[in-house]
């Protein structure tokens, strides 16, 4: 029994096609999931079917559910729909809970007033799906009390705890490191196998083949193909699906090792705490020319602050960082993994690179060289920052660090709000330049198949590195 | 630059309220710095034979109850007000900034030694500051601008200080903190361009305040004295003639409305993105 249908669904923004047209059909314990980079339109088919589109978007096509049309459906209909036949996901679903209100009643309160249990019931309801997600089944802490993995899956049952049968779940793994990813795509696959109905949305191949099911690739809002998810990852059609699985990282062939030149940066018993408990203690790292280190571990770990401390920027507790004599003040050079926000707002993009080649003494010719090295446009510098793609502006961001002639360069998660094609380019581009400068990269990344494939070494960070030092202290 | 609820204007990109407000300004700037000579009266040349006299050829705005000129004075008030807050708005904006700079970069004692004495000047009352260093000097010009400057660089501290703390943690100051570019550089680059338009409302609104200052105290006769024509001074001179020419009370107040509106007007809804 098909319990999604959408026939021709296009969304529009004035006259301008966003979406579509886009048709498929989801059975009873089906599984659906939209593939394509940032920006290919594919929230806007989950803000569809919910009805949730913004007011200033129109769409055509038709949209059933369970057999009834919904999409000429009043809004106060549709919203009927919601936590009893339709529930959704949001990205980052922690976001989603109430900060000030225990884990437990946020659950509960779905149970009581979309399910329609009486108090005690919803309350027993609430700890038999704890413990189901393990968690303990009488939390009575706050969301923010609980780990990132416990909020979501706090998340999780609190969408879920309506009962409706078809669960909408945008980008479920945005932003998570590989443990929790793989746990919540086992919460998903289970609503499929208990007889639900899953669509996911992600960027992701990996996540697309564990969830299986039917695969729809977009592009620019554009269905370019659609198939039996297996079938398509294993023998795509189109160019760009290619294209997209071959820029997944697991898809990535190995790099071969540089060759390591003269030490450039040594860190001995590195301890860093920031603010609160220790992060981590007992770090000896030594970067050598040319030489590309990565830095893995689960979010929180400290990977960030440990780059801060290699740059000096905040004082370790213990141990310390030594920079070859030959290192100038301005040799060690950082990306940053939001790319806008490394540039000056305001103000035209050559405004800062002029800047930067005055004070570092640089001729502007050397400037726009950096710029076709790295296949940039000398144009993009007349514009701002947010007028200029992500993948271009960190391209941009690492020809302004190169006019300084830095010798290390710290790479904090750049590629991770960037698309999987944009990362690939982003990733190789920067192997080009350690190769040919022979530059210290070091990149800190929550990806294992990135770090494994693309550094010649890798640190895995994990909470241990806090408790080894725990038991010490 | 987008101008919130009025919507962009047809003239300039500005909104129907800024444009309104900027033009009032201008005018009165423009009445100020000329009108004086246009209307080629004494402000101080009593008549008293021809006191309380309606709008004619000779007095457009007719005569006080000294048989003075209204229009004269009311124009030689306007000169007054204008460049007091004018000049309020540099001499306490300046340092107010510089020291909203200081305490974000550096923090610690300085930032603490500042917040104190800015903490200490709100406490009171900003009209009493104005009032005591007036009392300590009666009728001077420059005891009641340096009170006014005293009390309103707060403000721009308090404003620049919370802006410039945020600008100075964000990524985009240290990465140029790291390609090695100067203290000067940041702050041109990187605060300046975040707190001007805010910095303009904090200026425009200072102003007001002056002029509010100056005509309040003028009217409690503590700022400027009599016989100069200050807008405060003449509500008070001519608070007995009200009910025989209503008129005459009207202008100061009327005049101290269009400014402090056209002040709030000319910086209504700017802000970036």
């Amino acid at each position: 029994m098909t319990v999604i249908e959408v026939e021709d669904l296009s969304v529009f923004a004035g006259a301008t096609r966003l979406l579509g047209p886009v048709s498929f059909r989801i059975a009873r314990g089906g599984v659906l999931v939209v593939m394509g980079e940032t920006g290919a339109g594919k929230s806007l088919i989950a803000q569809a079917i919910l009805g949730t589109l913004p007011g200033a978007l129109s769409f055509r096509g038709r949209i059933a559910i369970n057999g009834q049309r919904v999409d000429t459906l009043p809004a106060a209909d549709r919203a009927r729909l919601w936590g009893r036949d339709l529930a959704s996901l949001p990205q980052e679903p922690w976001r989603a809970l109430d900060p000030l209100m225990a884990a437990a009643r946020q659950v509960s309160e779905t149970h009581r007033h979309v399910g329609g249990l009486p108090v005690a019931e919803a309350a027993a309801a609430t700890a038999r799906d704890f413990a189901r997600l393990g968690l303990d089944p009488g939390e009575r802490r706050l969301p923010g009390a609980l780990s990132g993995g416990m909020a979501q899956r706090v998340a999780f049952a609190a969408a879920t705890a309506g009962g409706a049968p078809i669960l909408l779940a945008d980008e479920p793994t945005k932003g998570l490191d590989h443990d929790r990813q793989a746990r919540v795509i086992g919460l998903l696959a289970e609503v499929a196998r208990a007889g639900g109905t899953l669509m996911a949305i992600t960027h992701d191949a990996q996540v697309a083949e564990a969830l299986g099911g039917t695969l729809v690739v977009l592009r620019n809002g554009r269905v370019v193909e659609q198939g039996a998810t297996a079938q398509v990852l294993q023998a795509p059609q189109d160019p760009y699906t290619k294209a997209l699985l071959a820029a997944d990282p697991s898809a990535w062939p190995v790099l071969p090792a540089a060759e390591p030149g003269d030490l450039m940066l040594r860190a001995q018993g590195l301890a860093v705490s920031r603010g609160g408990p220790r992060l981590f203690a007992g770090i000896d790292l030594a970067i050598h020319a040319g030489a590309r280190l990565a830095i893995t571990g689960p979010s929180g770990v400290g990977k960030s602050t440990l780059l801060d401390a290699l740059l000096g920027l905040i004082p370790p507790d213990e141990g310390r960082v030594e920079r070859a004599g030959l290192l100038g003040r301005h040799a060690i050079q950082k990306l940053y993994q939001d790319p806008p926000a490394a540039f000056p707002p305001f103000g035209r993009l050559e405004t800062s690179f002029r800047d930067v080649a005055r004070r570092h003494a640089a001729a502007w010719e050397t400037v726009l060289g950096y710029l076709e090295d790295l296949t940039l446009s000398p144009t993009l510098l007349q514009r701002r920052p947010d007028a200029v793609s992500g993948g271009e502006l960190q391209r941009l961001s690492l020809a302004r660090a190169l006019i300084v002639g830095p010798r290390v360069l710290l790479a904090d998660e750049p590629t991770s709000r960037l698309d999987p094609i944009t990362q690939k380019t982003t990733l190789d581009l920067l192997h080009k330049v350690s190769l040919e400068t022979g530059i210290a990269v070091v990149l800190v990344t929550h990806s294992a198949a990135i770090a494994e494939r693309w550094a010649d070494e890798v640190l895995h960070l994990t909470p241990g590195h806090e408790k080894a030092e725990k038991a010490i202290g | 630059m987008t101008n919130a609820g009025q919507g962009a204007g047809p003239l300039f990109g500005l909104g129907a309220a800024r444009l309104t407000g900027l033009s009032l300004l201008a005018l009165l700037g423009i009445c100020a710095v000329i009108g004086p000579d246009l209307v080629g009266q004494d402000p101080a040349k009593q008549a008293l034979l021809n006191a309380r006299q309606p709008s004619s050829a000779a007095h457009l705005l007719g005569t006080d109850h000294l048989g003075r000129d209204m229009a004269a004075r009311l124009l030689s008030g306007a000169q007054l007000s204008l460049s007091l807050a004018a000049l309020s708005v540099l001499t306490a904006g300046i340092p107010g900034t510089l020291a909203g700079i200081a305490a974000a970069w550096f923090g610690g004692w300085t930032d603490r030694l500042i917040g104190s004495l800015a903490d200490a000047i709100l406490a009171l009352p900003g009209l009493l500051l104005v009032l005591m260093l007036a009392a300590i000097s009666p009728g001077s010009w420059w005891a009641l601008y340096a009170g006014i400057s005293l009390t309103l660089w707060v403000e721009y501290f308090r404003y620049t200080r919370q802006r410039a703390r945020i600008v100075l943690s964000s990524p985009a100051v240290e990465a140029s903190r790291l390609l090695g570019l100067s203290p000067g550089h940041i702050i041109r680059r990187h605060i300046l361009p975040e707190i001007g338009p805010g910095l303009l409302t904090v200026a425009a609104f200072g102003a007001a305040t002056a002029v509010t200052a100056v005509a309040a105290l003028g009217f409690v006769s503590v700022g400027v004295r009599p016989p100069t024509a200050e807008w405060g001074v003449m509500m008070t001179e001519l608070l007995p003639y009200w009910r025989e020419a209503p008129f005459l009370i009207l202008q100061p107040v009327i005049c101290l409305v269009i400014t402090v509106l056209a002040l709030h007007l000319s910086v209504g809804g700017l802000h970036r993105r």
